[in-house]
């Protein structure tokens, strides 16, 4: 068993192996510990975002600066951006990487997730977007391999992380 | 009281110097390359619903040497005003968020906005606690404070609402920038590579 502490600085040692240097957030419950980890940590500028469409602006104007980011967002969040990933990172082929939670999984006992558990992954394989759930702590790595992959296809890649993975018990 | 749309452009155009220039959706990514036909220091972003100024924001913070002019419309401004959360957060002395408030959706046919006659651009800003704003409704006001709002010291971020007229039956006529995505995401790229020594398409591995 380890601590959610401990998932949150594996999340941030593998982000900062990347060259991650900026994170956009914008929460969900299940990620405010990475999120306050990535605030702590003085290899970052996290910059929390009004709406995670901001997050995709500023992450993409931050790979043509040759800096590397990473958005941090909930399952409700990524929802949201369909459009803006289809026109901006699709359109430009603009690379960008996506922390996200898999809300709605057996679980989660959020009612008001219902929607993203029969919808989400099926609307990322809509849009082709390519992604891995993280199921288990030593799957954490895949973040590493998701980011280059990004960088590879000049498309977004997302690394969708479980409730038992960030809590720690899984 | 407002500007012409072109005569706005054509006077910014002629003061343009080294600045990298990230424009919005429909009427300024068209103007834009109008007056300039220059697609190496432009990152023309369409139809992003919003994102242009963030997109720049993110230039600007990737590369401090550059100074980073950012076009908006009011159209997209009234989607996503919180914008100007994030960017005063940021604060980046060397990004100006151009407002371009014609009170239309000019990409669109030129339908009004909301509560056209009535939205309040620097008051929104002021709210949103921005410190250098700037407000233009005549081509004299923006010659005479040019440079105060655009080029002085700035100590962060600078807030200029520009008030243009819709665009003319011709100005609607004139094409759209010819290039593809990737073409620009390239020769924008590529420029910031070879101008300020990031390395945006090299070493990324």
């Amino acid at each position: 068993m380890t601590s959610r502490e401990d998932i949150a600085r594996c999340v941030a040692d593998q982000a900062a192996d990347c060259g991650v240097e900026l994170v956009a957030s914008l929460p969900d419950n299940w990620m405010a510990e990475v999120i306050r980890t990535f605030e702590r940590d003085d290899r970052f500028r996290h910059v929390p975002v009004n709406r995670e469409e901001s997050a995709v602006g500023l992450c993409s104007g931050a790979f043509l600066s040759g800096t590397g980011s990473l958005a941090v967002m909930g399952a409700s969040g990524l929802m949201t951006l369909i459009y803006a990933i289809t026109k901006i990172n699709y359109t430009y082929e603009i690379p960008m990487t996506i922390l996200a939670t898999l809300r709605g999984a057996p679980g989660d006992k959020a009612k008001f997730h219902v929607s993203n558990g029969l919808y989400f992954l099926p609307s990322l394989d809509a849009i082709s977007l390519t992604y891995k759930v993280i199921d288990s702590a030593d799957k954490i790595t895949e973040i590493g391999r998701l980011y280059d992959h990004a960088r590879t296809v000049s498309r977004p890649t997302v690394a969708i992380l479980t409730r038992d993975v960030l809590r720690g018990e899984a | 009281m407002a500007i012409p749309y072109r005569a706005a452009f054509q006077f910014l155009a002629n003061q343009w110097a080294d600045e990298l220039v990230v424009t919005s959706a429909g009427n300024s990514s068209q103007m834009w390359w109008d007056v300039t036909r220059d697609a190496d220091r432009v990152f023309y972003l369409d139809a992003s619903m919003s994102l242009s100024t963030l997109l720049a924001s993110g230039v600007a913070y990737g590369v401090p040497q550059a100074k980073v002019w950012a076009f908006m419309g009011d159209g997209a401004f009234a989607m996503n005003p919180g914008m100007l959360m994030v960017e005063r957060d940021l604060n980046l002395p060397n990004f100006t968020h151009v407002l371009l408030s014609n009170r239309v959706y000019g990409g669109t046919s030129d339908l009004d906005l909301p509560n056209k006659p009535i939205n309040d651009y620097v008051g929104m800003a002021k709210s949103m606690g921005l410190e250098r704003i700037w407000s233009f409704e005549t081509l004299s006001q923006l010659e005479g404070d040019f440079d105060a709002a655009f080029r002085g010291n700035a100590e962060g971020h600078r807030f200029v609402v520009l008030e243009l007229d819709p665009f003319t039956p011709d100005d609607h006529a004139i094409e759209e920038p010819p290039m593809d995505g990737p073409e620009i995401k390239f020769r924008f790229g590529r420029y910031i590579e070879k101008v300020y020594g990031a390395r945006v398409f090299t070493g990324q591995f």
